[in-house]
């Protein structure tokens, strides 16, 4: 019980510091707590709204699923194979540091301001940490397992999607978990540098007229999503390696 | 456990097996060079010869390090010897295969698929159907002492237990050849000792064709018609026993019997012998 409801009380608690902080503060651009959250609904009952939150929502699942699609198969071939390895390293080292929104601007040069470029940088910024998962997860595969698989007649390929796959699925979902969050901060950062449309959309053109009650209700809705999404993931990923999780590391006694 | 009913207890091997035996496993001249970051290559085997007949049960013993596995993996097809060749049936053997069963000391199972699954692994992929794949992998998970089991995770299970799974894994798949890799060498002596007799009664079953790498002398000559001894730098056959022992073997029977005491006394001694010239060079 007290571990559902110690992510409740810890928003009830931040909810309440700030509340408190804004009643001493006193100052415009910075909204009580409940002045912000009786803006919420005027925000989601807004069409317009409606049309921006879900735009960012689109682009969020289509980059987050291409990038996933792309980076499992990448990450596991790479560990897999040291050719691979050797040819994608440099590429991934050079893009790894540099901040994805930063190569908005030349994006855009090229693509445009619209779902593209948007799109582009979720993808590139839930990437890297699910071909870098993935990696490592692939290169951990015990080889006697492969060889097993070998003997029982899998292919190379077969090997590779049905055993080090499965194998190295918690630490796959582990970065896809990270790789969510990614997506949620690209973008919203997206939509801060080629305003247009999308939750981020939202928030800074509020921010530029000084309605601070809505900017400060979508940062609890941009919030809130994120919260929602990454618990939702997190159940799919503790159903999915049930079978690694520590709660069964129990050796019974038996010979 | 439930001890596996054996045949009757004839001192005599049925007759099946009386015919010439003919070789299945031929290594010809096989030797393994591993490059190391020393510069100096090491020679893992030099120049290895053996004949295997078929059903017959036979170990590989040699201290820790004369390339035991390294043979093992050749004949499994996973590692290509420097030089020389394995064969099995005469063909020259450039892959691993379904023909020949490898069972690890670290069991290798697939932690993602229970009991069941694992064993059911193998034939499924032989394209075997579901139905009777599963029928046939819950017989073999009674028969290495698993029932009630079937859908437990490897992760939940004791090292004893998962080494009866993986050899249930790989017997589903019909091997023709076991090649067991110091299966039990993880294992605490009481478990080791249940699943040497159980590998017997599984064994003497059908009498298919063991190679069985373990570096305990107690262990070979209990379970083998013939020790292959080895010795280290470079890895060498020393010398092949024939262990002409009764079977069915038991335990309690063996134990007390004067010639698997002398077998293991000599064997001991030569195991001394090889080590002393391995640690000397
Ligand atoms: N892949 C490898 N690379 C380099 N050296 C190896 C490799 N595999 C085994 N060796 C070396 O070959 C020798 C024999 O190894 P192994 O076959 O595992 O011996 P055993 O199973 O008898 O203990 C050891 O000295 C080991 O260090
Ligand atoms: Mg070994």
């Amino acid at each position: 019980m007290t571990r559902r409801a110690a992510p409740v009380l810890a928003c009830v608690g931040l909810l309440a510091v700030w509340q408190i902080a804004s009643l001493a503060l006193e100052s415009d651009s910075f909204p009580t707590a409940l002045e912000a959250i009786r803006t919420i609904p005027d925000i989601l009952g807004d069409k317009e709204s409606l049309i921006n939150i879900l735009a960012s929502l689109r682009r969020m699942t289509i980059g987050f699923g291409i990038a996933v699609l792309v980076s499992i198969p990448l990450g596991l071939s790479m560990g897999r194979s040291r050719a691979v390895a050797a040819f994608f390293n440099p590429l991934l080292m050079v893009v790894y540091p540099v901040p994805k929104a930063a190569l908005m601007p030349i994006i855009m040069l090229w693509l445009g301001v619209g779902d593209i470029t948007k799109t582009l940088v979720i993808f590139l910024g839930v990437s890297l940490p699910v071909i870098y998962h993935s990696f490592e997860g692939a290169k951990a595969v015990e080889e006697k397992m492969l060889w097993s698989g070998a003997a029982m007649g899998l292919s190379p390929l077969q090997r590779l999607v049905r055993i080090v796959l499965p194998a190295a699925l918690p630490e796959i979902l582990t970065g896809c978990r990270t790789g969510l969050v990614l997506a949620l901060i690209t973008m919203i950062t997206s939509e801060m540098i080629a305003r247009q449309s999308g939750a981020g959309n939202i928030l800074f053109n509020a921010l530029d007229m000084g309605q601070y009650d809505t900017v400060y209700a979508m940062i609890i809705i941009v919030g809130a999503m994120g919260i929602c999404l990454d618990a939702a993931f997190e159940r799919i990923r503790a159903r999915l390696v049930r079978w690694s999780e520590p709660q069964f590391d129990m050796p019974l006694s038996f010979s | 456990m439930k001890v596996v009913p054996s045949r009757s207890s004839e001192w005599v091997r049925p007759v099946t097996s009386q015919r010439p035996a003919s070789t299945i496993i031929g290594i010809d001249r096989v030797s393994q060079v591993f490059q190391t970051s020393t510069r100096k290559d090491h020679v893992a085997l030099s120049d290895i010869s053996l004949t295997i007949d078929e059903g017959a049960f036979v170990s590989i013993l040699g201290p820790s390090g004369c390339g035991k596995s390294t043979l093992l993996y050749i004949v499994g097809g996973f590692v290509s010897p420097t030089r020389g060749t394995a064969r099995m049936k005469g063909q020259p053997i450039t892959g691993p295969g379904p023909d020949r069963g490898p069972v690890f000391q670290e069991f290798a199972l697939f932690p993602w698929k229970t009991v069941l699954g694992n064993v059911m692994y193998g034939p499924r992929q032989q394209g075997v159907r579901a139905t009777e794949a599963e029928a046939q992998s819950r017989m073999l998970i009674q028969m290495v002492g698993l029932k009630g089991y079937e859908n437990f995770y490897p992760k939940e299970l004791s090292g004893g237990m998962k080494q009866r799974v993986a050899l249930a894994r790989t017997l589903a798949y019909h091997p023709e050849v076991l090649l067991m890799d110091e299966p039990f060498g993880a294992l605490d002596a009481h478990t080791r000792t249940r699943l040497q007799n159980d590998l017997l009664n599984i064994w003497e079953r059908d009498r298919k064709t063991v190679l069985f790498v373990t570096h305990s002398v107690d262990e070979a000559v209990f379970l083998s018609d013939k020790v292959v001894m080895m010795s280290k730098s470079p890895g060498r056959i020393r010398e092949v026993i024939d262990i002409d022992l009764p079977r069915p073997r038991r335990r309690n029977e063996l134990l007390l019997d004067p010639r698997y005491q002398k077998y293991v006394v000599e064997i001991e001694r030569m195991f001394d012998e090889s080590d002393e010239v391995g640690s000397a060079s």
